[in-house]
């Protein structure tokens, strides 16, 4: 009957969906539920703060003691079993009710629908991939998701403890490494809504953002399709700049581009380093011992290469290695060579400051889309 | 049968006589006092100075919080902050506050009795609470510490994600954890074994109950945080896999036993604010508690539920959901007593004669600020709207509403109640109204709007966020009311260490209290009393009266003291 009249009562009073004082917008299928749980409640809230308030304002203004007349001792009652057990049997009931409404809107946050669409997420310190395994494809630092279809999240941590949270949809859940953790959501409204990492993950915990692009089923089709297919299709002349707007987000949040130094060395000047052989590694040695004929560097592509699949093969000076050892399972042949493109393009495709500069304008209409889409950095 | 030294009540002494404060002098006669009352004290100054710098820390962190990209400070440096203003807060401040500092003070002279059961433990838990705090600034020194006081794992137990203060930290809570069970021990026997002749469990002043309740909390509960914390040093330091999932632990393990302690823990800090308040609103309002029997079993329930509600602060960490229903079920159960104890507050109010000065200011405010903070547990007790709230600043305003806005504004309305008792000198009411004024509205604007900070999304542990979040104007006001706040606390410092320069001399009883501390003069004696004094009901005031002459109250000399036959007789 509860679950009914909590169903029920939203439509009655007007699906406003827009943000309220309490609640921000409100964008999927259970979030009309759990936004009149928390107004049923606070209505309880303010019942109960005003007839304490009012009591305690009340009673100290009217027995206020007269400061000159220090003689004068209250005589109120010192106890009346009836008002004990009233004060104490209204609240019981009350919470219960509470309770109970909680629990079932509670079930209706946990148990996803059967037919959900599915999509898995990997955190780490301190980006987001999300991956499609209906479509093969993955993106970083954007989950697309189909409107009005309910969607199951699968989630794991590369690392520590994080939480995906997305506001506008009411559903939080930690995620815990070594094993999977789920949750579901049915989006109701296109449009784009903020993800957040709700557990502390250290450093960047604040810059672990993401977002949720909403779209209805037909461009979400096209969105699939376009990203199972772009690396394939582009040409290799435009493989720099995909890596530099769809997978540096996964990197961005240690590896800068202006020069300055994070958790990890810069990515400005990466390239010259690496064939200048400057690099000086923890172990003492540096780059240029590895190099030249016969070494193991001898194509220095192939220190890019190690760089990014066995990170902590050789670690810079003065840096640790914190960097996850799974892109070998991430990224296809193509996306790693895409990526050592960019390097070696780095110079053309941002400024002295780090900022991507712009293609010129006679882009192909797909590479825009590109751009488009670029997430804000995981 | 003995009888109250009642000679220095009705013919005021006025002259200045030995006491505690004079009864030896130098460096060394404290440090290794074993009186009580030094020893409350020296808990006093430590638990405040520690109070200073944490709330250095809390301004800090609001002040960052000012821009959206973080206003003086980077990422390492804000998760330091919060860290230590969470960490210092918790071990060092609210938990010792009431009983180690105040009840040190206050408990055996409610008891009558010279000192608590056994005071080389007293004097040994007060520098096991140094040492603890020493360790906390080795971990400063050491590397830092950025895991947040929850210390969890495994970011804390991982050596590349957790800063090189970790172990230092650890070990310091861990001897903190031991200064508070000594103290809970010490109190347990004191209060078990040294009531004075009349005080029957009910005749207890309700502080002693609530104290009493928290005593069996850190007793009981405390352990439990012990072991967690050394078994959180030994995977840090040796890689025994215990929590850390690639070394074939358990994360959530380690957040079951953490909360433990750690829900008890929150009653560890509320329920001596709830006992002082008890006391405050009967003896500001001159008039009989209401009650007292549903007060004090309340402190009791309170304290056992607690041991039964630590899963509500799991509700998206993954344990099952069959678990959370019962623990949401459980946790409403604690709804209950508290809100108990605010109607019997209220109805003590009821015909009182309430004086409105700072300890019952204090009160008062206590009731507004914790019936917020008790209403919005309702909003994270249950489970559907837990999950949108949970690790967002909805929560962090709640639990500033209960510790800070409810524990220690308690424990600072109980510091101006027995500053008299404790100093001898009386403090200015005026700047004390003022200063209880600035401190209630800058609490209020500080955390009320991070209300709605949180319900609109915005997580926790945050050195940045969204600019177009929406969330810039809620910071802002809340980083103004934390100044108002700072502001406030500093005048209170202000008056009260002035007072004991420039105070006017406190008589042995200045609010009309009963219990047996407002019986011996102020300051008290080295002895607190020289005679076993036998007590009645202490919440009727009815025989006390106001003498002019000592500018405080007097028995009345035609009422007995209780185990005396004729009235005024001696």
């Amino acid at each position: 009957m509860m679950s009914t009249l909590a169903t029920i009562l939203p439509a009655m009073l007007g699906d406003a969906t827009g943000p309220t004082f309490w609640m921000p917008e409100a964008a999927s299928s259970v979030a009309g539920e759990i936004d009149w749980i928390l107004e049923f409640i606070n209505v309880i809230s303010y019942i109960f703060f005003f007839i304490i308030v009012f009591a305690l304002v009340y009673l100290a203004v009217k027995y206020r003691r007269d400061p000159e007349r220090k003689q004068i001792s209250g005589d109120g009652p010192t106890h009346n079993m009836t008002l004990e057990l009233t004060w104490t049997i209204i609240p019981t009931l009350i919470v219960l009710v509470i309770f109970w409404v909680g629990m079932v809107g509670y079930i209706d946050l946990r148990e996803s629908p059967d037919d959900s669409y599915e999509v898995g997420v990997f955190a780490q310190k301190w980006q987001w991939t999300f991956s499609h395994p209906e479509y093969g494809v993955t993106e970083g630092g954007e989950l697309t998701v189909p409107l009005g279809r309910p969607v199951r999240v699968i989630m794991t941590s590369a690392d520590v403890l994080h939480a995906f949270f997305v506001p506008a949809f009411r559903v939080k859940q930690d995620i815990v490494p070594g094993r999977y953790s789920t949750l579901w959501f049915e989006a109701t409204k296109p449009g784009s809504y903020q993800l957040y990492c709700a557990e502390y993950c250290g450093k960047d915990h604040s810059k672990m953002l993401a977002t949720v692009r909403v779209l209805p089923e037909d461009e979400f089709q096209d969105a699939m399709g376009k990203l199972a297919r772009e690396y394939e299709d582009l040409p290799d002349a435009d493989l720099p700049r995909y890596a530099l707007v769809r997978l540096y987000n996964r990197c961005s949040s240690c590896h800068s581009l202006d020069g300055s130094t994070g958790t990890a060395p810069s990515f400005k000047g990466l390239w010259d380093r690496t064939t200048g052989g400057s690099t000086v590694f923890t172990d003492g040695s540096s780059l240029k011992d590895h190099m030249g004929s016969g070494g193991e560097y001898e194509v220095p592509e192939n220190y890019i290469r190690e760089s990014i699949l066995n990170p902590g093969k050789y670690v810079v000076e003065n840096f640790t290695n914190v960097m996850p050892n799974n892109f070998a399972s991430q990224l296809k042949p193509r996306q790693i060579e895409a990526l050592v493109l960019m390097m070696k393009h780095m110079d053309e495709l941002v400024d002295e400051d780090g900022n991507i500069i712009e293609p010129p304008e006679t882009e192909e209409p797909k590479e825009s889309a590109m751009t488009e889409t670029t997430g804000d950095g995981g | 049968m003995t009888t109250l030294d009642t000679g220095q009540m009705q013919k005021p002494d006025l002259a200045p006589r030995d006491n505690y404060l004079t009864h030896t002098r130098g460096a060394w006669s404290w440090l290794f006092t074993l009186d009580h009352k030094r020893i409350g004290i020296m808990y006093l100054v430590c638990v405040l100075s520690a109070f200073f710098v944490a709330g250095i820390f809390a301004l800090l962190v609001r002040t960052q919080l000012l821009t959206p990209e973080g206003t003086i400070m980077g990422q390492d440096d804000y998760n330091q902050a919060f860290t230590l203003h969470g960490a210092i807060m918790v071990f060092l401040v609210i938990i010792p506050s009431i009983p180690a500092a105040l009840g040190n003070f206050v408990l055996p002279i409610m008891l009558g009795a010279k000192d608590v059961a056994f005071p080389r433990l007293n004097l040994f838990s007060f520098w096991l609470w140094v040492s603890g705090a020493l360790f906390f600034v080795l971990a400063l020194v050491s590397g830092g510490l950025d895991t947040g006081w929850t210390f969890y794992t495994p970011y804390s137990t991982d050596p590349n994600s957790a800063m090189g203060g970790m172990i230092p930290a650890v070990t310091g809570a861990f001897v903190l954890g031991f200064s508070s069970i000594f103290t809970g021990m010490n109190f347990i026997v004191t209060i078990h074994r040294l009531r004075p002749p009349g005080m029957t469990w009910f005749r207890m002043p309700l502080f002693l109950w609530g104290i009493y309740a928290t005593a069996i909390l850190q007793v009981m509960a405390t352990p439990v945080l012990g072991i967690t914390l050394a078994l959180l040093a030994v995977e840090r330091a040796f890689g025994i896999g215990i929590f850390n999932p690639e070394l074939g632990g358990d994360p959530v393990l380690y957040q079951h036993f953490f909360w433990f302690y750690s829900h008890p823990a929150v009653y560890i800090m509320i329920l001596p604010g709830m006992a002082i308040i008890s006391d405050l609103i009967a003896v500001h309002s001159h008039r009989h508690i209401f009650g007292y029997k549903f007060i004090a079993y309340s402190s009791i329930a309170i304290a056992l539920f607690s041991f039964l509600v630590w899963g509500h602060h799991m509700f998206t960490s993954g344990q099952s959901p069959l678990v959370n229903v019962i623990f949401s079920a459980i946790t409403f159960s604690v709804a209950i007593p508290s809100a108990i104890k605010v109607f019997n507050w209220l109805a003590t109010m009821y015909k009182g004669s309430i004086s409105w000065n700072t300890p019952m200011l204090y009160a008062m405010g206590f009731i507004f600020i914790f019936t917020i903070g008790g209403l919005t547990g309702l909003h994270l007790g249950t489970l559907a709207t837990d999950i949108h709230l949970h690790d967002t600043y909805f929560v962090v305003a709640h639990f500033h509403y209960v510790m800070m806005g409810s524990a220690l504004i308690a424990m600072i309305g109980g510091l101006h109640h027995w500053w008299p008792k404790i100093t001898g000198k009386m403090y200015n009411e005026n700047w004390g109204r003022f200063a209880f004024a600035l401190v209630f509205i800058g609490f209020n604007v500080t955390f009320f709007t991070q209300f709605m900070l949180g319900s609109q999304g915005m997580p926790r542990r945050y050195a940045t966020y969204p600019a177009d979040a929406g969330f810039q104007i809620y910071h802002v006001i809340s980083s103004i009311g934390s100044y108002i706040l700072a502001v406030g606390f500093f005048v209170t410092a202000g008056y009260l260490l002035q007072s004991m320069f420039g105070g006017r001399r406190a008589p042995a009883n200045p609010w009309g209290g009963r219990s047996l501390e407002w019986q011996c003069s102020s300051p008290p004696p080295h002895d607190n009393f020289s005679e076993t004094p036998t007590v009645g009901d202490c919440y009727d005031f009815s025989v006390l009266e106001w003498n002019e002459d000592e500018q405080g109250y007097v028995w009345r000399s035609d009422i007995p003291h209780p185990g005396e036959e004729e009235p005024g007789g001696h």
